[in-house]
């Protein structure tokens, strides 16, 4: 069955929350009627809920002083000046 | 946070270095994040996250006061990381570890002395696959969805990131939410 590219993009409008409530109404009678579309909407909030899954890192030791250690050691006395 | 910020940069603009530090404290993990989600690899995520904020001290006078200090600091960092993407050659990885493995070690520095339960083992794997297929995104869908489902923010934040009208954004969203469907469907 081949749906309408606009039920597709009432999906990703769903996803952005930035849907009007009409169109919200109009996808959720679509999917009651139609697997494929049900089928659908669950892999992309599927996908979307594994990359949101993914841990939160840390910037490696030392990072800090690398950084500042790299940094160059004449700044251009903007404003600096004595 | 924004108003620390613009102090901090205040003291920088007049010379203070120890104030970049602090800077730079507040903002490691998230640009350090950006660069490894993006390029999927520590030692080079390390190397862009270091030259952003290099990039941003010396152009410290061009940040406007009023904008979002992280906006700015962002764009510097996404664009260095888009940058590297574009210009990677397949002989670069030539002496880099072999794909896949960069985040487990990572991962198990962390717990270097205690043995890993199997639960564990498996979300590793996990989430080793799923920044595979992150990686496997084109550069112009990969960072917007970085941003917004790793970095979580909005749609307007990131426009002003990429430099791109929010409409695009969105567009650029969709497919890359497309491409990961087909991609993460099986797991």
């Amino acid at each position: 069955m081949q749906c309408p590219d606009e039920i597709i993009d009432l999906m990703h409008q769903y996803l952005d929350e930035d849907i009007k409530t009409e169109d919200e109404i109009s996808l959720r009678e679509h999917l009651r009627s139609c697997q494929d579309c049900q089928v659908h909407f669950h892999e992309l909030k599927k996908a979307v809920a594994l990359v949101q899954s993914t841990s939160s890192m840390a910037a490696p030791a030392g990072f800090t002083q690398r950084v500042t250690a790299n940094l160059p050691k004449e700044k251009r006395k903007a404003g600096a000046e004595r | 946070m924004e108003e620390i910020i613009k102090k901090r940069i205040k003291q920088v603009l007049k010379g203070d270095q120890n104030a970049f530090g602090e800077i730079v404290e507040l903002y490691k993990d998230k640009v350090f994040q950006v660069c490894f989600r993006m390029l999927g690899n520590r030692h080079e995520a390390e190397d862009m996250a270091q030259e952003a904020f290099v990039r941003a001290y010396v152009n410290i006078q061009s940040f406007h006061i009023n904008m979002k200090f992280s906006t700015w600091l962002y764009r510097i960092a996404t664009n260095l990381c888009i940058d590297r993407i574009r210009k990677k050659k397949p002989d670069f990885y030539l002496d880099a570890e072999v794909a896949g493995t960069e985040g487990l070690n990572m991962y198990s520095q962390v717990a270097a002395d205690t043995v890993l339960p199997e639960d564990e083992l498996e979300s590793l794997e996990l989430q080793e696959t799923i920044q595979a297929e992150i990686l496997k995104l084109p550069e112009k869908y990969r960072s917007p969805i970085v941003l917004k489902y790793i970095e979580e923010l909005s749609l307007k934040e990131i426009s002003e990131i990429l430099d791109l009208p929010v409409g695009t954004v969105k567009t650029r969203i969709h497919r890359g939410r497309e491409a990961l469907r087909n991609q993460l469907r099986h797991l």
